[in-house]
């Protein structure tokens, strides 16, 4: 068998695998509940309206259109947590994947990102709906503005997913500091308040977070309709670091799995 | 004839076992000095399997075997030494891994059929063989919790029975099923040698790898204690038991 030839067949296989194991996920997850798939649209739903009624009703913030500022952050954010939170637990969750049989490892924590995104996408309407209802515009060139923005904050995600996935089968701590990290990490990033609130002695270490510039290009799309290349140039350059530090410890550190576990 | 296994001086050692950050911290461990712990898990292990031909692994609790089924399955790394396969492998290692509870029979042959490396299409154009082969009927759309073991492992068998393969790796998974389906399975093995197909057996049941098997390996304490015949193997591997029935120490202190 020539070698593309080769390639290809492993490449199909493995979305094929992947499609299979996100697939599971979503029917455990909803299929024996009364609503169904309805969940994945009532959830974020329910989500925005708890968010509304907290800070638009009951906390009164000041800022013009306040509730849609925060879900515009608070969406993509769930997302990155939540595929997080999961991945990194995904090898020690499936151990009898790891050891008993063959399979291309990296899957694993990519069905959890991927699981977590098939949700943010089901989100999307919802927040369209949201925006619509509360005076906002629907801008026409979201229609290739939002793929973009899901595939790139995937890039971010999966990489790191993949780190703290190899990293929780050494230190099984991991899974437990990834949740601590991840909240100090939500308010350490502009997500219910605005970048200008943040002081300006302080704001040099902003800069520093990687979600700054994420969360930042989501808005400017949500709220404007605009891509901020400069913010989108930050996000790619940190997807291609993380790509690249991931590539190097899952190829030194995922062989060694099977017996770790 | 060509080889379809080829393992040629393989060592194997088993790092240290991944701590908590209390222990990294703090440094303490404790010495491990029990008759399990030992520098090397095994230690130059040099075998081939013809294509065709089944090769049956024996040995004590703890004396590497599962550990040289993982080596060839490539689930983990030798730490010296070449493993060679020729064709596709699939393991029987654990039956179902992979299988969820929630979902049904049919759904977990898709998930599992695709963890074992068949395409989307192969697992559709066999469906129906994998089913009836199972003999789950009307059961199979049943969420698998409901599922017995037994009717558990026969999916399994089944799925992995349909996977075309040329290398099968099992674990002690021969006794499945009631004694009609283990029948069955174990003409499945047979037909599966005829075809050329290769099994590498780990098994405490002697009679069934003096029937089955062609050569095999008998372990103790990761050395190879002797190998070639099936025969030779296990009436060596007899003497060894009720020799270590009698002064468990000596065999194990090595």
């Amino acid at each position: 068998m020539n070698r593309e030839l080769k390639i290809g067949i492993n490449v199909k296989h493995f979305l094929e695998l992947l499609y299979l194991l996100v697939q599971k996920d979503l029917k455990v997850r909803y299929k024996s509940s009364v609503l169904g798939y309805l969940w994945a649209l009532a959830n974020p739903f329910a989500f925005a309206l708890v968010y509304y009624v907290a800070f638009k009703i009951i906390m009164r913030v000041q800022m013009p259109n306040y509730s849609v500022f925060l879900l515009t952050g608070m969406f993509p954010w769930v997302w990155f947590t939540n595929s997080l939170i999961q991945a990194s637990a995904s090898f020690k969750n499936n151990v009898s994947l790891v050891k008993k049989v063959n399979l291309v490892r990296a899957v694993l924590p990519l069905g959890s990102v991927i699981h977590e995104m098939v949700h943010f996408c089901f989100a999307l309407p919802v927040l369209c709906c949201f925006i619509f209802f509360t005076g906002g515009i629907l801008h026409l060139s979201w229609l290739w503005q939002l793929p973009l923005m899901v595939m790139l904050q995937l890039s971010m995600a999966y990489p790191l997913a993949l780190i703290l996935a190899v990293a929780n089968v050494y230190v099984h701590d991991v899974e437990y500091i990834v949740g601590i990290g991840l909240s100090l990490l939500f308010f350490l990033t502009p997500i219910v308040y605005p970048v200008s609130m943040i002081p300006d002695t302080y704001r040099h270490i902003f800069e520093w977070n990687p979600l700054v510039a994420l969360v930042g290009s989501w808005r400017s799309i949500f709220l404007e309709g605009n891509i901020d290349f400069k913010l989108i140039n930050q996000c790619i350059t940190m997807a291609l670091i993380m790509s690249f530090l991931s590539i190097v410890i899952y190829r030194g550190g995922a062989c060694k799995l099977g017996e770790l576990l | 004839m060509s080889s379809a296994v080829q393992c040629d001086g393989v060592w194997k050692r088993y790092g240290r076992q991944p701590r908590g950050i209390k222990e990294l911290l703090v440094g303490r461990h404790k010495a491990d000095d029990s008759r399990y712990s030992r520098e090397w898990a095994l230690r130059d292990i040099n075998f081939a399997v013809e294509r065709g031909s089944a090769f049956g692994i024996v040995g004590h609790n703890g004396t590497g075997k599962s550990t040289l089924l993982s080596l060839l399955l490539g689930t983990i790394p030798p730490d010296r030494g070449n493993i060679r396969m020729h064709g596709r492998v699939a393991s029987m290692l654990e039956l179902g891994a992979g299988f969820h509870p929630e979902l049904t029979g049919r759904e977990n042959i898709f998930l599992y059929g695709s963890i074992l490396g068949m395409s989307l299409t192969e697992i559709r154009n066999n469906l129906d063989k994998i089913i009836g082969f199972s003999e789950l009927d009307g059961a199979i759309d049943n969420q698998i919790r409901t599922y017995s073991s037994g009717m558990i492992a026969r999916l399994g068998f089944s799925t992995i029975a349909h996977t075309p393969v040329d290398i099968l790796l099992i674990d002690e998974v021969l006794a499945v099923g009631d004694s009609h389906f283990q029948e069955k399975c174990g003409q499945y093995l047979q037909d599966f040698k005829a075809r050329q197909g290769t099994l590498v057996i780990v098994s405490h049941d002697m009679e069934a790898l003096a029937e089955m098997c062609d050569s095999g390996i008998c372990l103790n304490m990761g050395h190879v204690l002797v190998q070639g015949s099936i025969s030779n193997v296990l009436s060596e591997y007899e003497a060894v038991m009720t020799m270590s029935r009698r002064e468990p120490k000596q065999i194990c202190k090595e």
